[in-house]
Protein backbone atom coordinates (compact mmCIF):
# COMPACT_ATOMS: atom_id res chain seq x y z
CA UNK A 1 0.00 0.00 0.00
CA UNK A 2 1.44 3.37 -1.00
CA UNK A 3 1.97 6.12 1.61
CA UNK A 4 -0.78 8.12 -0.13
CA UNK A 5 -3.24 5.24 0.27
CA UNK A 6 -2.22 4.75 3.88
CA UNK A 7 -2.89 8.40 4.62
CA UNK A 8 -6.32 8.14 3.04
CA UNK A 9 -7.03 5.02 5.07
CA UNK A 10 -5.90 6.71 8.29
CA UNK A 11 -8.11 9.70 7.56
CA UNK A 12 -11.10 7.45 6.93
CA UNK A 13 -10.81 6.37 10.56
CA UNK A 14 -12.11 9.78 11.49
CA UNK A 15 -15.50 8.82 10.06
CA UNK A 16 -16.04 6.89 13.29
CA UNK A 17 -15.84 10.02 15.40
CA UNK A 18 -19.46 10.65 16.27
CA UNK A 19 -21.19 12.76 18.91
CA UNK A 20 -22.76 11.03 21.92
CA UNK A 21 -26.05 9.13 21.35
CA UNK A 22 -29.13 11.36 21.33
CA UNK A 23 -27.07 14.39 20.32
CA UNK A 24 -29.01 15.10 17.13
CA UNK A 25 -32.44 14.97 18.82
CA UNK A 26 -31.17 17.45 21.41
CA UNK A 27 -29.63 19.51 18.66
CA UNK A 28 -32.98 20.02 16.94
CA UNK A 29 -34.60 21.06 20.22
CA UNK A 30 -31.73 23.48 20.89
CA UNK A 31 -32.07 24.92 17.42
CA UNK A 32 -35.82 25.45 17.79
CA UNK A 33 -35.30 27.18 21.15
CA UNK A 34 -32.69 29.43 19.59
CA UNK A 35 -35.02 30.32 16.72
CA UNK A 36 -37.77 31.33 19.14
CA UNK A 37 -35.32 33.41 21.18
CA UNK A 38 -34.12 35.15 18.01
CA UNK A 39 -37.69 35.92 17.05
CA UNK A 40 -38.21 37.76 20.33
CA UNK A 41 -34.97 39.72 19.96
CA UNK A 42 -35.72 40.86 16.41
CA UNK A 43 -35.79 44.64 15.85
CA UNK A 44 -39.21 46.26 15.35
CA UNK A 45 -38.49 47.47 11.83
CA UNK A 46 -37.71 43.90 10.74
CA UNK A 47 -40.97 42.60 12.16
CA UNK A 48 -42.87 45.47 10.51
CA UNK A 49 -41.20 44.76 7.17
CA UNK A 50 -42.07 41.06 7.38
CA UNK A 51 -45.68 41.86 8.22
CA UNK A 52 -45.91 44.23 5.28
CA UNK A 53 -44.40 41.59 3.01
CA UNK A 54 -46.88 38.96 4.21
CA UNK A 55 -49.79 41.43 3.95
CA UNK A 56 -48.93 42.21 0.34
CA UNK A 57 -47.11 39.17 -1.04
CA UNK A 58 -46.81 40.77 -4.47
CA UNK A 59 -44.93 43.70 -2.96
CA UNK A 60 -41.32 43.15 -3.85
CA UNK A 61 -38.82 45.88 -4.47
CA UNK A 62 -36.44 44.85 -7.23
CA UNK A 63 -32.82 44.85 -6.14
CA UNK A 64 -31.86 47.38 -8.80
CA UNK A 65 -34.44 49.84 -7.48
CA UNK A 66 -32.34 50.53 -4.40
CA UNK A 67 -29.28 51.17 -6.53
CA UNK A 68 -31.28 53.49 -8.83
CA UNK A 69 -32.62 55.50 -5.89
CA UNK A 70 -29.14 55.86 -4.41
CA UNK A 71 -27.69 56.87 -7.79
CA UNK A 72 -30.41 59.50 -8.28
CA UNK A 73 -29.85 60.88 -4.79
CA UNK A 74 -26.10 61.14 -5.42
CA UNK A 75 -26.68 62.84 -8.79
CA UNK A 76 -29.12 65.33 -7.25
CA UNK A 77 -26.68 66.12 -4.43
CA UNK A 78 -23.89 66.63 -6.94
CA UNK A 79 -26.05 69.06 -8.97
CA UNK A 80 -26.81 71.09 -5.84
CA UNK A 81 -23.15 71.21 -4.82
CA UNK A 82 -21.91 72.18 -8.30
CA UNK A 83 -24.68 74.84 -8.90
CA UNK A 84 -25.49 76.28 -5.47
CA UNK A 85 -27.43 79.30 -6.95
CA UNK A 86 -29.01 80.26 -10.24
CA UNK A 87 -27.26 83.06 -12.09
CA UNK A 88 -29.39 86.01 -13.36
CA UNK A 89 -26.76 87.42 -15.67
CA UNK A 90 -28.93 86.65 -18.68
CA UNK A 91 -32.60 86.24 -19.51
CA UNK A 92 -35.64 88.40 -18.77
CA UNK A 93 -34.68 88.98 -15.14
CA UNK A 94 -31.40 90.54 -16.24
CA UNK A 95 -33.27 93.27 -18.12
CA UNK A 96 -34.94 94.46 -14.93
CA UNK A 97 -31.80 94.11 -12.88
CA UNK A 98 -31.26 97.82 -12.46
CA UNK A 99 -34.83 98.48 -11.39
CA UNK A 100 -34.96 95.47 -9.05
CA UNK A 101 -31.68 96.26 -7.41
CA UNK A 102 -31.67 96.94 -3.71
CA UNK A 103 -29.50 99.96 -4.48
CA UNK A 104 -32.26 101.42 -6.60
CA UNK A 105 -32.41 105.25 -6.38
CA UNK A 106 -36.21 105.13 -6.15
CA UNK A 107 -37.50 106.42 -2.81
CA UNK A 108 -39.03 104.09 -0.29
CA UNK A 109 -41.67 105.69 1.86
CA UNK A 110 -42.45 104.21 5.21
CA UNK A 111 -45.34 105.22 7.39
CA UNK A 112 -48.06 106.10 4.91
CA UNK A 113 -49.81 104.53 1.96
CA UNK A 114 -48.22 105.32 -1.33
CA UNK A 115 -49.68 104.24 -4.65
CA UNK A 116 -47.57 102.10 -6.96
CA UNK A 117 -46.35 104.38 -9.72
CA UNK A 118 -44.76 103.85 -13.09
CA UNK A 119 -41.38 105.37 -13.90
CA UNK A 120 -40.82 107.45 -17.00
CA UNK A 121 -39.29 104.43 -18.71
CA UNK A 122 -42.49 102.45 -18.18
CA UNK A 123 -41.07 99.92 -15.84
CA UNK A 124 -42.58 99.69 -12.41
CA UNK A 125 -40.60 101.20 -9.58
CA UNK A 126 -40.44 99.44 -6.28
CA UNK A 127 -42.37 100.90 -3.35
CA UNK A 128 -42.89 99.33 -0.01
CA UNK A 129 -46.51 100.03 0.89
CA UNK A 130 -47.17 99.92 4.59
CA UNK A 131 -50.49 100.48 6.30
CA UNK A 132 -51.00 103.70 8.18
CA UNK A 133 -52.06 101.88 11.31
CA UNK A 134 -49.97 99.14 12.85
CA UNK A 135 -51.42 95.69 12.61
CA UNK A 136 -52.46 94.31 15.93
CA UNK A 137 -54.06 91.07 16.98
CA UNK A 138 -55.66 92.81 19.92
CA UNK A 139 -59.31 93.58 19.46
CA UNK A 140 -60.00 97.26 18.78
CA UNK A 141 -63.40 97.00 20.45
CA UNK A 142 -63.78 97.55 24.10
CA UNK A 143 -66.75 96.49 26.15
CA UNK B 1 -47.76 14.22 2.91
CA UNK B 2 -44.36 14.20 4.55
CA UNK B 3 -42.26 11.06 4.23
CA UNK B 4 -38.62 10.40 5.06
CA UNK B 5 -38.02 10.39 1.30
CA UNK B 6 -39.51 13.82 0.73
CA UNK B 7 -37.04 15.49 -1.65
CA UNK B 8 -34.94 18.36 -0.35
CA UNK B 9 -36.41 20.67 -2.98
CA UNK B 10 -39.94 20.12 -1.70
CA UNK B 11 -38.89 20.78 1.89
CA UNK B 12 -37.06 23.90 0.76
CA UNK B 13 -40.12 25.18 -1.13
CA UNK B 14 -42.31 24.57 1.92
CA UNK B 15 -39.81 26.38 4.16
CA UNK B 16 -39.78 29.30 1.74
CA UNK B 17 -43.57 29.37 2.00
CA UNK B 18 -43.29 29.71 5.78
CA UNK B 19 -43.49 26.07 6.99
CA UNK B 20 -40.91 25.97 9.80
CA UNK B 21 -41.49 22.23 10.32
CA UNK B 22 -40.21 21.54 6.82
CA UNK B 23 -36.97 23.23 7.81
CA UNK B 24 -36.82 21.06 10.93
CA UNK B 25 -36.85 18.04 8.60
CA UNK B 26 -33.91 19.53 6.72
CA UNK B 27 -32.07 20.08 10.01
CA UNK B 28 -32.61 16.44 10.98
CA UNK B 29 -31.51 15.30 7.53
CA UNK B 30 -28.38 17.43 7.27
CA UNK B 31 -27.09 17.75 10.82
CA UNK B 32 -25.20 14.41 11.01
CA UNK B 33 -23.33 15.10 7.79
CA UNK B 34 -22.62 18.73 8.61
CA UNK B 35 -21.60 17.72 12.11
CA UNK B 36 -18.90 15.49 10.59
CA UNK B 37 -17.74 18.27 8.31
CA UNK B 38 -17.54 20.92 11.04
CA UNK B 39 -16.16 18.60 13.71
CA UNK B 40 -13.32 17.42 11.51
CA UNK B 41 -12.45 21.02 10.76
CA UNK B 42 -12.60 22.27 14.37
CA UNK B 43 -11.68 19.09 16.33
CA UNK B 44 -13.79 20.39 19.18
CA UNK B 45 -17.27 19.25 20.12
CA UNK B 46 -18.43 22.48 21.81
CA UNK B 47 -17.29 24.63 18.91
CA UNK B 48 -18.95 22.24 16.48
CA UNK B 49 -22.24 22.43 18.35
CA UNK B 50 -22.24 26.25 18.46
CA UNK B 51 -21.16 26.56 14.87
CA UNK B 52 -23.76 24.07 13.66
CA UNK B 53 -26.50 26.11 15.36
CA UNK B 54 -25.24 29.25 13.64
CA UNK B 55 -24.99 27.50 10.28
CA UNK B 56 -28.63 26.35 10.37
CA UNK B 57 -29.77 29.73 11.69
CA UNK B 58 -28.04 31.45 8.78
CA UNK B 59 -29.46 28.96 6.29
CA UNK B 60 -32.98 29.58 7.66
CA UNK B 61 -32.57 33.36 7.39
CA UNK B 62 -31.22 33.10 3.84
CA UNK B 63 -33.43 30.35 2.47
CA UNK B 64 -35.80 32.78 0.74
CA UNK B 65 -32.86 33.81 -1.42
CA UNK B 66 -32.06 30.20 -2.38
CA UNK B 67 -33.02 29.95 -6.05
CA UNK B 68 -32.08 26.34 -6.69
CA UNK B 69 -29.19 27.13 -9.03
CA UNK B 70 -27.21 24.50 -7.12
CA UNK B 71 -28.56 21.62 -5.06
CA UNK B 72 -29.63 22.39 -1.52
CA UNK B 73 -26.93 19.95 -0.40
CA UNK B 74 -24.23 22.02 -2.14
CA UNK B 75 -25.72 25.28 -0.83
CA UNK B 76 -25.81 24.02 2.79
CA UNK B 77 -22.26 22.68 2.58
CA UNK B 78 -21.05 26.00 1.15
CA UNK B 79 -22.53 27.88 4.09
CA UNK B 80 -21.04 25.36 6.54
CA UNK B 81 -17.52 25.37 5.06
CA UNK B 82 -17.35 29.16 4.74
CA UNK B 83 -18.59 29.71 8.28
CA UNK B 84 -16.22 27.06 9.63
CA UNK B 85 -13.23 28.62 7.83
CA UNK B 86 -14.13 32.10 9.12
CA UNK B 87 -14.59 30.72 12.62
CA UNK B 88 -11.21 28.96 12.51
CA UNK B 89 -9.42 32.09 11.35
CA UNK B 90 -10.97 34.06 14.23
CA UNK B 91 -10.17 31.29 16.70
CA UNK B 92 -6.56 31.14 15.53
CA UNK B 93 -6.22 34.85 16.21
CA UNK B 94 -7.94 34.55 19.58
CA UNK B 95 -6.16 31.58 21.10
CA UNK B 96 -4.14 28.48 20.55
CA UNK B 97 -6.41 25.53 21.07
CA UNK B 98 -5.24 22.75 23.31
CA UNK B 99 -5.31 19.52 21.40
CA UNK B 100 -5.68 17.66 24.68
CA UNK B 101 -9.31 18.74 24.44
CA UNK B 102 -10.01 16.62 21.37
CA UNK B 103 -12.69 13.97 21.60
CA UNK B 104 -11.12 10.65 22.61
CA UNK B 105 -14.40 8.85 23.04
CA UNK B 106 -14.06 6.54 20.06
CA UNK B 107 -10.85 4.80 21.11
CA UNK B 108 -12.95 1.97 22.54
CA UNK B 109 -15.46 1.94 19.70
CA UNK B 110 -15.44 -1.63 18.21
CA UNK B 111 -15.87 -0.26 14.69
CA UNK B 112 -12.86 1.98 15.16
CA UNK B 113 -10.76 -0.86 16.58
CA UNK B 114 -11.71 -3.10 13.66
CA UNK B 115 -10.92 -0.37 11.16
CA UNK B 116 -7.46 0.11 12.63
CA UNK B 117 -6.62 -3.60 12.62
CA UNK B 118 -4.69 -3.28 9.34
CA UNK B 119 -2.15 -0.95 10.88
CA UNK B 120 1.11 -1.73 12.56
CA UNK B 121 0.38 -3.90 15.66
CA UNK B 122 2.74 -1.75 17.72
CA UNK B 123 0.13 0.96 17.53
CA UNK B 124 -2.92 -1.18 18.21
CA UNK B 125 -2.39 -0.82 21.94
CA UNK B 126 -2.82 2.91 21.83
CA UNK B 127 -5.65 3.85 19.55
CA UNK B 128 -6.27 6.95 21.59
CA UNK B 129 -2.83 8.16 20.65
CA UNK B 130 -3.51 7.47 16.98
CA UNK B 131 -6.68 9.49 17.13
CA UNK B 132 -4.91 12.33 18.89
CA UNK B 133 -2.10 12.31 16.34
CA UNK B 134 -4.62 12.32 13.50
CA UNK B 135 -6.38 15.34 14.96
CA UNK B 136 -3.11 17.13 15.61
CA UNK B 137 -1.99 16.50 12.05
CA UNK B 138 -5.31 17.81 10.72
CA UNK B 139 -5.05 20.95 12.83
CA UNK B 140 -1.62 21.70 11.39
CA UNK B 141 -3.11 22.03 7.92
CA UNK B 142 -4.39 25.41 6.74
CA UNK B 143 -8.17 25.87 6.97
CA UNK B 144 -8.58 25.57 3.20
CA UNK B 145 -6.51 22.36 2.99
CA UNK B 146 -8.32 20.90 5.99
CA UNK B 147 -11.68 21.58 4.37
CA UNK B 148 -10.67 19.70 1.22
CA UNK B 149 -9.22 16.76 3.16
CA UNK B 150 -12.33 16.57 5.34
CA UNK B 151 -14.68 16.51 2.39
CA UNK B 152 -12.65 14.16 0.22
CA UNK B 153 -10.96 11.69 2.57
CA UNK B 154 -13.32 11.68 5.53
CA UNK B 155 -16.68 12.39 3.94
CA UNK B 156 -15.93 10.70 0.63
CA UNK B 157 -17.18 13.50 -1.62
CA UNK B 158 -16.08 13.55 -5.28
CA UNK B 159 -13.73 16.28 -6.51
CA UNK B 160 -16.46 17.87 -8.62
CA UNK B 161 -18.79 18.31 -5.65
CA UNK B 162 -16.00 19.82 -3.51
CA UNK B 163 -15.17 22.21 -6.35
CA UNK B 164 -18.80 23.38 -6.49
CA UNK B 165 -19.01 23.84 -2.72
CA UNK B 166 -15.78 25.84 -2.52
CA UNK B 167 -16.38 27.60 -5.86
CA UNK B 168 -12.93 26.62 -7.10
CA UNK B 169 -11.79 24.46 -10.02
CA UNK B 170 -11.39 20.70 -9.78
CA UNK B 171 -7.70 21.23 -10.51
CA UNK B 172 -7.37 23.40 -7.43
CA UNK B 173 -9.13 20.74 -5.36
CA UNK B 174 -6.65 18.09 -6.57
CA UNK B 175 -3.70 20.37 -5.98
CA UNK B 176 -4.82 21.19 -2.42
CA UNK B 177 -5.31 17.49 -1.73
CA UNK B 178 -1.86 16.66 -3.03
CA UNK B 179 -0.12 19.19 -0.79
CA UNK B 180 -2.29 18.35 2.21
CA UNK B 181 -1.53 14.62 1.87
CA UNK B 182 2.16 15.35 1.61
CA UNK B 183 2.05 17.40 4.80
CA UNK B 184 0.05 14.67 6.57
CA UNK B 185 2.60 12.04 5.53
CA UNK B 186 5.27 14.04 7.32
CA UNK B 187 3.20 14.44 10.47
CA UNK B 188 2.07 10.81 10.58
CA UNK B 189 5.27 9.10 9.51
CA UNK B 190 5.31 6.74 12.48
CA UNK B 191 1.95 5.25 11.38
CA UNK B 192 3.02 4.67 7.78
CA UNK B 193 4.93 1.61 6.63
CA UNK B 194 7.19 2.06 3.65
Amino acid sequence: MSPEEQISKLLRLKRHEQPPPGYFEDFLRGFQARQRAELIRRPLWEIAWDRMASFAPAFQVPRMAYATVVALAVAASAMIVVHPGTSVSSGPLAANRSTLSLTSPQPVTIGESVPVTMTSTGSPSVHYVLPTRPVSYASSRSF
Amino acid sequence: METPETPDEELVARTQAGDARAFDRLVVRFSPRLYGLVYNMTSNHEDTNDLLQEIFAKAYRSIKGFQGKSSFYTWMHSIAVNMAINFLKKRARRMTMSLDDVDNGIANDPEFIEATSDFDPRHQANLGELQKKLNEAMMKLSEEHRAVVTMFDIQGMPHAEIAKILKISEGTVRSRLFYAHRQLQNYLQEFITT
